[in-house]
């Protein structure tokens, strides 16, 4: 019974004589215990002794279901759908989906039983080929089945540690509450002069009062809120991982708009002529007209021109103000200073 | 009366404890029965829904009462068709399948002769057996309906006889039609019968539970698989058996296989609409967006189907190898069932209705073998379907013998309410009614509806006919409790024995004991035997003990009843949430006296429990030991309601625990113990207790005869109608 009855077909070692057994198969579906794939595969590879099949000894993994079988199947299932990797959402009806699934499954079938595997395998490489990119891009992505999963374990996990700790909270404080009652009667029978059954009946009130408020409250609290990761409508809130392969677009801040306003400059001294007129002012006369390649580059002769006449003019009626003004009124602070002494 | 034809009026639904034995059956069915007649168009259907088969016979003789009293009085016929319904196992009529004993196997031959394919066969070849009664019933049965009146199984089966029709879908069938229809909770609560029988009954309909305490966990039962490892290795074979008629079939008759293939490619919906008696195999609630869905790719064709069904065989093979118990969410289990064998939720979805659609299309008539792979595909289709309300835990052993492996896999429903809200939404007025439903508001948390009725009713009682009592000591003054610290002690299985010994020399004929398990049973009857409290008490009276195995507690009731009734008198010691403390009345000198030893609280170790009350919790705000209370206290209260059946019945009721006394305790009895317990009664001894129970027990013994209640328990015509009542009456119905 349970598991005893495997059997290693090589050399018919039981789980029952030998607890230590395991049972290894490999991509042929045939089970071999664990000291018979040392010894026939000691040399790293060689034939199943079973259907002759030439194996590699890395290969030999421990066999999970009861039917080696099942564990050929799986490893073939795993294999292909890694390549088969479509989702409903890449056919646009449901009928054609479910004709793909149906596919990929008889491709499955015919390798788990070698039927007609030449062809199938021809069907695999042009499927590769003809598909490589959906299979990539799906690699990434998992399926809205998975996501789906995902979020309920996820909230289940957080529904259970936030409940956890409110309920020993709860627990905790009912404790304390219940505690601090107690004392305080015991205080008020030691230390009040009223009458004792009259301070015990007002004790047994309030401890009843208190006990009904308090499946109130827990019945406010309602359970602790689970952090809603959806909208109403269904939609989620925030970004969700792995459903694009695209890096998110950094946000951008929200700043008024803005508002083009010609510089104004302060040349503090006789404002230049302007760049259009300086060809009329004959400006040019003595400076040399820039090339065909300098042109070329977006460069006139005005602009150098209107550059060193704003650097020649500004600042001209500059007087270092501030410096001189203010030692000018401290001296006369001082003489004001002194006559009022 | 008043507050259910409120509830009729409001079309809500209501909760209504009446004592056992006040005639709840009758109020319920004259009322209903009325209320139809003058609103025919607000209700049309009344489902009457009962647990066992004689409690159905006990209702369909009250409605029979009921209709004779119409005729009687209106002078005509009524107009009014009433019928049982129970399984195939009661009904059928077929010389050789009747004789079968179990439920199962005359369900499965039932089919062998009925399904539609066996009966296409049978137009071709003569050789093929049908059943005649079922080609009679097919042939003319449906154009002739049931004439009015009132069947019960045996009238079924009569009428049956007499046409030639099988009695059983003649039923299935009138229920459609049928203006009283009494069946089994299942009928209505299973989501896998519910589909089959139920789904045609309009939503106009009131829908009465009756002894309805222990509803919530018929519906959990109802949403539960359990999957043991034996089961797992006859589901092996039966695949086995699924590959090779498959590939027999592809190569004589691949017909067959297209067009089922043909029909799937199509959508469900198609394979849905089957022949009636094709239902044999039917499925857990599936939202009806799914039936309309195509079947996915994935399991279509059959071979890629059953390798699927082994797969997900293999997988839970794999997961019941565990050594240490696991707990996990039903989205735990989809994930990994996904990593480990690559299946999808969504097939998973389907495995129910597609494994039948496999069996339709094998033509494989004797479906008892595949039983197992059948719980296997319902457990498939709920744990992807209902994410929330349920658990599932695998245990490697039983907590009570950790050395043997024997691993189960739980799959438990924990939401009460999954199961029975389709029930509550579709029908108008749904009644639910016992005669122990306290504490009331339980109820509607745990179900999840809003009643707009909930009332407890107690008894007019011509003289006091039931005596509460609880004792919390011996004549040694050492509390008696079960409590789990004190089981052990001798003092308290001694006072214990103390109190049943004098209670047994005290009180005449039948006394009924209830333990808290069959465990604490058997230690104190052991060292009862120690103590000599066995030799003592079978001076007085013979002992019947009742045991796990049916069979033997069924003989030894007979026996018990035999030792009652020829006045030598008897104990039975049983065990509440037993089968004696659940359905079998001891009236009369049947059960003169009840004692409930200790407080029947459920196992609170069972990890199912613990799940169940976790959820509880965190769901309805329900906190565990208010739940378990509660659940103790209920059973308690049924326990105690066995032995008063009627208004001239009388019993004392004993509780024998120091902590029945306490407030929370006490204040979850129904009101109509609680009117009757005393604040001098609640924390006896034994030897006080004994002495009441004489004073009462001659009081009661005096003859007492009908007139003794005329006019406080029981009115004539003329004083229901005298100025005085209908004034009391008046100001009732205003005051309500």
């Amino acid at each position: 019974m349970d598991g005893n009855d495997q059997t290693c077909p090589k050399c018919k070692t039981t789980k029952y004589r030998n607890p230590a057994m395991i049972l290894m198969v490999n991509a042929c579906g045939h089970a071999l215990c664990e000291s018979c794939v040392e010894l026939l595969f000691a040399k790293g590879s060689g034939a199943c002794p079973e259907c002759k099949c030439p194996l590699r000894r890395n290969n030999f993994r421990i066999q999970l279901f009861e039917d080696p079988a099942v564990d050929k199947e799986v490893d073939i299932r795993k294999r292909i759908l890694k390549e088969f990797n479509k989702r409903q959402e890449d056919f646009s009806t449901l009928r054609e989906y479910n004709d793909y699934l149906e596919e990929v499954e008889n491709i499955i079938f015919n390798l788990v039983f070698d039927v007609d595997s030449t062809n199938t395998n021809k069907m695999i490489d042009n499927y590769k080929k003809e598909n490589k990119d959906i299979t990539m891009k799906n690699r990434n992505r998992q399926s809205q089945e998975e996501i789906e999963l995902e979020e309920l374990l996820e909230a289940e996990k957080a529904q259970q540690s936030e409940k956890a700790n409110s309920y020993v909270n709860a627990e905790l404080e009912e404790k304390k509450q219940k505690h601090k009652a107690r004392e305080k009667l015991i205080d008020e029978l030691m230390f009040s002069d009223a009458d004792a059954k009259s301070i015990v009946a007002s004790h047994v009130q309030a401890t009843a009062a208190l006990a009904k408020e308090q499946p109130k409250a827990a019945a406010q609290a309602g359970g602790p809120v689970v952090k809603s990761s959806k909208f109403s409508s269904g939609i989620q809130i925030g970004l969700r991982q792995n459903t694009s392969s695209f890096l998110p677009i950094p946000k951008q801040q929200d700043l008024p708009l803005f508002h083009y306003s010609a510089p104004v400059f302060d040349y503090n001294g006789p404002s230049p002529p302007a760049i259009e007129v300086l060809g009329k002012l004959k400006y040019f006369a003595n400076i040399r007209a820039a090339n065909a390649t300098e042109r070329a580059g977006g460069y006139t002769e005005a602009l150098s021109c209107c550059r060193a006449l704003q650097e020649a003019m500004g600042g001209l009626f500059y007087i270092p103000q501030s410096g001189h003004k203010t030692a000018v009124a401290a001296s006369a602070e001082e003489t004001d200073d002194m006559e009022t002494a | 009366m008043l507050e259910l034809k409120h509830a009729l009026d409001a079309k809500g639904h209501c909760l209504l404890e009446m004592p056992s034995g006040t005639g709840k059956t009758t109020t319920l069915l004259s009322l209903i029965v009325a209320y139809m007649k003058a609103h025919p168009l607000d209700l049309t259907k009344l489902v009457y829904c009962s647990r066992t088969v004689p409690e159905i016979e006990k209702v369909m003789e009250e409605f029979r009462k009921l209709m004779n009293y119409y005729e009687k009085e209106m002078g005509m016929e009524q107009n009014i068709l009433g019928l049982a319904l129970s399984s195939r196992k009661n009904l059928c009529i077929h010389p050789s399948v009747s004789k079968e004993r179990e439920g199962k196997v005359v369900d499965g031959r039932c089919y062998g002769l009925t399904a539609s394919f066996v009966r296409a066969r049978h137009a071709g070849d003569d050789a093929v057996p049908v059943c005649n009664f079922y080609e009679g019933f097919d042939a003319h049965g449906k154009e002739f309906p049931l004439p009015p009146g009132v069947y019960n199984l045996d009238d079924l089966k009569e009428y049956g006889q007499a046409k030639g029709w099988c009695p059983y879908f003649l039923a299935r069938y009138t229920i459609t039609h049928a203006n009283i229809v009494v069946y089994s909770y299942h009928y209505l609560l299973d989501p896998k019968i519910a589909e089959v029988v139920s789904k045609e009954i309009s939503k106009t309909s009131v829908v009465v539970f009756d002894e309805a305490h222990n509803i919530d966990n018929v519906c959990i039962d109802s949403m539960s698989v359990k999957i043991t490892k034996r089961l797992m290795d006859k589901c092996s074979n039966s695949i086995q058996i699924l590959e090779t008629t498959i590939s027999n079939m592809k190569e004589n008759d691949n017909r067959r296989l297209e067009k089922e293939y043909q029909r799937l490619v199509e959508g469900l919906r198609d394979a849905n609409i089957a022949r009636e008696t094709d239902m044999a195999l039917v499925n857990p609630v599936l939202p009806s967006e799914i039936l309309e869905e195509a079947v996915p790719g994935t399991i279509r064709t059959a071979e890629h189907f059953v390798a699927f069904l082994k797969r997900v065989v293999e997988y839970i093979k794999t997961r019941l190898r565990v050594q240490h118990v696991v707990q996990e969410s039903p989205a735990g289990f989809l994930r990994d069932i996904h990593i480990k064998v690559c299946i999808d939720r969504k097939p998973l979805r389907f495995t129910a209705e597609r494994f039948s659609s496999l069996i339709r299309t094998l033509e494989i008539s004797d479906l008892t073998d595949f039983s197992p792979l059948v719980t296997v595909s319902h457990f498939a289709t709920l744990v992807s379907t209902y994410t929330k309300g349920f658990t599932i835990i695998i245990e490697p052993f039983e907590d009570r013998a950790p050395t043997v492996s024997n691993p189960i896999l739980y799959f438990s429903c924990l939401d009460s309410s999954i199961a029975i809200k389709p029930v509550f939404n579709r029908f108008q007025t749904v009644v639910i009614t016992s005669g122990t439903l306290s504490p009331l508001d339980m109820y509607p948390k745990i179900l999840d509806f809003h009643p707009v009725i909930m009332t407890s009713f107690t008894m007019t009682l011509a003289r006091p006919c039931i005596l509460p009592m609880i004792v919390s000591k011996g004549n040694d003054q050492v509390a008696m409790s079960s409590r789990y610290e004190t089981r052990e002690d001798t003092a308290v299985i001694r006072n214990y024995g103390n109190l049943l010994v004098e209670v047994a020399a005290a009180v005449p004929d039948g006394i009924v004991c209830f333990f808290t398990s069959y465990l604490y049973l058997e230690t104190i009857v052991s060292s009862w035997y120690d103590q000599g409290i066995i030799d003592q008490l079978q001076r007085h009276k013979l002992l019947f003990i009742e045991t796990q195995d049916a069979a033997e507690t069924s003989l030894a009731l007979i026996n018990y009843i035999k030792a009652c009734d020829n006045g030598r008198g008897a104990v039975l010691l049983s065990v509440a949430r037993g089968k004696v403390s659940e359905g079998i009345d001891f009236d009369h000198h049947l059960g003169r006296a009840v004692l409930m030893f200790g407080i029947p609280y459920v196992y609170t170790q069972s990890r199912i429990l613990r799940a169940r009350l976790e959820y509880l919790r965190d769901q309805f705000q329900i906190r565990e030991n208010d739940f378990l209370t509660f659940d103790a206290m209920r059973h308690a209260a049924q326990c105690l309601g066995r032995c008063m059946r009627g208004k001239t019945d009388y019993g004392i009721m004993i509780l024998a625990d120091k902590r029945f006394s306490r407030a929370d305790k006490r204040s979850k009895l129904p009101k109509w113990i609680q009117e009757h317990l005393k604040d001098t009664n609640c924390n006896l001894s034994t030897e006080e207790c004994v002495q009441i129970s004489k004073r009462w027990l001659r009081q009661m013994a005096q003859p007492f005869s009908r007139e003794d209640q005329l006019g406080i328990s029981l009115l004539t015509l003329e004083q229901l109608q005298s100025e005085e009542m209908q004034k009391k009456i008046h100001q009732r119905a205003q005051a309500a």
